[in-house]
């Protein structure tokens, strides 16, 4: 993984930074549900890295519970037939 | 999509998209990222559903059953993980914990464990891959303490780094482009067990 990116631009491309940052903002209010923000508007960065951090905590706090809900389904249900169900139309 | 070669250290995807026009003209160099859609790709799903069906097929056979919910959430995030690039400092972290939890207590075979050992080995420790914002890259040792905050940067980017893997000695604009990256994976990754459990459970809906 050669890293091209010389480190000689630090002094001089403080602007073109600022640029990138609010590019990367961007895509991340992007990413957030359409609910929380509206993506039109001119939202500030901290609102953007608040509303995603809850949004990261949501996505991990549902991780958890399909965990469990997985967890008791395959307990109870035919693995070789339900896998077959399953390859078949997530793969499609 | 293994692919990525040294050469090619620019190019992320196999399929880079054209970069979008720059209005500065200082050398128009900047985040040449691709639109989120790409990220989401049918080829990632179908790799993540691989690794992740593949371990739940595992776990059903030889995990017992009080143990299952925390090695199934375990199982996703590993999933996550190496359906992504393996050159994301999130999934270089993911990976190294799961590395260095699994070495404590051998519980995979034996190939599992090399090629375990294998991608760990391969990708590089340090976190700060993505200095794509070169003025800002600092030379401080990923493992210690969170870099000086930059100039704008808010509060809110240290809760971030707590919760993104891998974040905790990323600078602000990494840590901006990882933090993108990994809540589209995640994203996938609940959308993947959400259809599991719609498909797995019963056709009388009797827990709703």
């Amino acid at each position: 993984m050669s890293n091209r990116r010389s480190r000689s631009r630090q002094s001089g491309s403080s602007r073109i930074t600022e640029e990138q940052i609010s590019d990367l903002v961007s895509k991340l209010q992007d990413l957030l549900p359409e609910a929380r923000l509206q993506s039109n508007a001119r939202v500030p960065s901290a609102r953007v890295l608040q509303e995603t951090c809850n949004y990261i905590r949501n996505l991990h706090q549902e991780v958890d519970d399909l965990s469990e809900r997985l967890s008791e389904l395959l307990a109870t249900s035919d693995m070789s037939s339900a896998q077959a169900a399953v390859i078949r139309s997530l793969l499609m | 999509m293994a692919g990525g070669k040294r050469t090619t250290a620019r190019h992320q995807h196999n399929h880079p998209p054209p970069p979008p026009p720059n209005p500065s003209p200082n050398r128009g160099r900047g985040v040449a990222d691709p639109p989120p859609a790409s990220d989401d790709s049918p080829s990632s799903k179908r790799m993540l559903a691989f690794h992740f069906l593949r371990a739940l097929a595992r776990i059903h056979s030889t995990t017992p059953a009080p143990r299952r919910p925390r090695t199934i959430r375990r199982a996703a995030y590993s999933s996550m993980a190496r359906a992504a690039s393996p050159r994301r400092a999130w999934t270089q972290a993911l990976l190294l914990r799961r590395a260095r939890s699994r070495g404590v207590a051998v519980v995979g075979s034996s190939r599992r464990a090399v090629l375990l050992r294998r991608r760990v080995s391969a990708s590089a420790p340090p976190p700060m891959l993505r200095a794509s914002a070169g003025a800002t890259s600092a030379a401080a040792p990923p493992v210690q303490g969170p870099p000086p905050r930059q100039a704008g940067e808010p509060a809110r980017a240290d809760a971030l780094r707590r919760i993104v893997p891998g974040g905790a000695g990323m600078e602000y604009c990494s840590l901006l482009d990882e933090t993108a990256d990994y809540v589209l994976h995640l994203r996938a990754q609940v959308q993947l067990m959400q259809s599991l459990v719609d498909l797995f459970s019963p056709p009388n809906p009797t827990s709703n």
